[in-house]
């Protein structure tokens, strides 16, 4: 079966330094699968280069067979990818309520639009009740909420998640997470990045591990929850 | 000051006044989309006028490469009545657009491709100007074209009333500018503010990485900005040089420098802020008295200089911008 998603030797660079170098990783259709490793590792880069964000100096991005390698980044959203990047990045200066519907930009049947959004304040409480606010007067955790719902209007196979944990109490980072487990539960395939590595392994099917630009290993997420180079590098001994 | 004259330089004010707050929008909104001003959108504003003049009138009589070309033998199908006259203006505006269109190809997206420093886009737009003012120039001469009289049909030259002892005269041209520009605000506010559209456009001008995540072509909504920006500057040029006459191929620098005190002084990205900038300009000009005439332009800047004391931020402008 082809993967969902296929990185083969991904390397990016930021001017002359090297961000990522060589990765390879795959994502299979229902998975959750986690990004883990310490600041710089080339997480961020790597879901950047995925969406688009970034040029590859090499390698080729495959998503569903299709290579995306030199994609426009709005196409990469109509393939079904949406990513909901570190550090929120709600759109501070617009409603809560065209957040969402920008969110469904690339979605022309209005009608569907509009349930999706009715669907999303039954799934997300408190964005519905806060709908005509402007998105950067919301909390850390219900912009984060927002950013989630966003990437979802356009009806993703593939969510990229960054670090959704960041910044957040404790109990509002395990509402985020089981939220993540409920759109698995319902079909959407998930690459996570978090620093939060113990609790997102716990709660992915598999996970790879970079250090400096590149996969130092990879593996099922509660076999490596036990591995001992885990252990010590991510999990505090 | 007597009532009337208040009354008539309050009229006048807001007439020109307006003008500015549509032309001053075009750098505003380039704008709030780069960060960058665009140096270029004088030149479009000249453009607009002289695209509209070249289907009104058709020749150009003066010195210059096109000397004694005659679009129309049979006289310019645009000329004689309010509505073809309208028709040519907004040909002239559109196709100031699309130069807009171009500058934004030639002269902006080369240098964002490449990862420049703002500053260099800024420069690049200023060569394009030049080149824009010296092609006009070669074309068809440096000297003022007036559109005649009848280019827009038997209609009344003016309005008068009585007011107190002295009369109070609105021209014709002056109520149309104001009619015109408050439609294009009023359209503009709605396309930005309640459109798919403008609500793409401003994801694009908070946050281009965002925009593009959300599947927002990022590129597409900046040539649609400059198309904006350059009907708006287009349209402008048009609508004054009908009042006042198309002065030259530096028609545009002067209306250039006024529309960055417009955007500086309304607070820079903010479009109501341009149109309250453009009409305490329009207005302040309009009260300097018929001697000083002359002095008119160091008063908008000495009101620039005055209010930005106070409000360095511009007089609706949200603090701390941090772009060029």
């Amino acid at each position: 079966m082809t993967p969902l998603l296929d990185i083969e030797n991904l390397t990016v660079h930021y001017g002359a330094i090297q961000a990522v170098r060589n990765l390879s990783l795959q994502v299979e259709e229902g998975e959750v699968v986690t990004l883990i490793g310490a600041n710089g590792a080339g997480k961020t880069t790597t879901l950047r280069a995925v969406s688009r964000l970034v040029r590859p100096r090499g390698g080729r991005i495959l998503f569903a067979g299709r290579d995306i390698t030199r994609a426009a980044p709005d196409e990469v959203v109509r393939l079904g990818i949406a990513q909901s990047p570190e550090g929120r990045q709600v759109l501070a200066r617009q409603s809560v309520q065209d957040n969402l519907e920008l969110g469904a930009y690339t979605r022309r049947d209005r009608a569907s639009v509009r349930r999706d959004i009715a669907e999303m304040y039954g799934r997300f409480p408190r964005l519905g009740e806060r709908r005509g606010q402007l998105a950067g007067t919301l909390s850390g955790g219900e912009q984060q909420m927002l950013a989630i719902a966003r990437a979802l209007m356009s009806r993703p196979r593939l969510l990229l998640l960054d670090e959704p944990s960041l910044g957040l109490a404790p109990l509002i980072v395990r509402e985020i997470f089981d939220i993540i487990a409920q759109l698995n539960a319902q079909g959407v395939t998930i690459l996570l990045v978090e620093q939060n590595a113990r609790l997102a392994m716990g709660r992915s099917h598999r996970t790879y591990v970079l250090e400096a630009g590149q996969m130092t290993f990879h593996g099922q997420s509660a076999a490596l929850l036990t591995d001992e180079r885990v252990l010590q590098a991510y999990l505090g001994g | 000051m007597e009532l009337s004259q208040l009354v008539q330089n309050l009229l006048n004010g807001l007439a020109i006044g307006s003008v500015y707050a549509i032309f001053a929008l075009g750098y505003t909104l380039v704008f709030s989309i780069l960060g960058i001003i665009n140096f270029a959108h004088g030149a479009v504003f000249t453009l607009g006028a002289y695209f509209t003049y070249t289907l009104v009138v058709g020749q150009f009589e003066n010195n210059g490469l096109l000397r004694g070309v005659n679009l129309f033998p049979q006289g310019s199908p645009f000329a004689g009545s309010p509505w073809t006259f309208a028709l040519a203006t907004l040909i002239g505006a559109v196709v100031a657009g699309l130069i807009a269109v171009l500058i934004e190809r030639l002269a902006f997206r080369p240098m964002r491709a490449r990862g420049a420093e703002p500053l260099l886009a800024l420069v690049s737009s200023l060569g394009v100007a030049l080149v824009i003012v010296n092609l006009i120039q070669l074309l068809v001469g440096a000297e003022i074209y007036n559109f005649p009289a009848n280019a827009y049909g038997e209609v009344r030259p003016a309005l008068s009333f009585q007011l107190g002892e002295r009369v109070v005269i609105i021209r014709t041209v002056q109520l149309i500018i104001f009619a015109v520009s408050l439609v294009m605000l009023a359209v503009l506010g709605y396309v930005i503010g309640r459109t798919r559209v403008g609500k793409a456009l401003r994801a694009v001008a908070e946050s281009p990485g965002t925009a593009s995540l959300l599947g927002i072509s990022v590129d597409r909504f900046i040539l649609i900005t400059f198309f904006l920006s350059g009907v708006l500057g287009g349209l402008a040029g048009t609508l004054v040089g009908t009042a006042f006459g198309v002065a030259g191929p530096y028609f545009g620098v002067t209306y250039g420098l006024k529309g960055l005190a417009v955007i500086v002084l309304g607070g820079l990205g903010s479009i109501p802020g341009a149109v309250v900038g453009g009409l305490v300009i329009g207005l302040a000009e309009a009260f300097v008295p018929g001697d000083y005439s002359a002095y008119k332009d160091a008063v908008a800047f000495a009101l620039l200089f005055a209010i930005l004391l106070v409000r360095p931020q511009g007089l609706l402008g949200r603090t701390q911008i941090q772009k060029v």
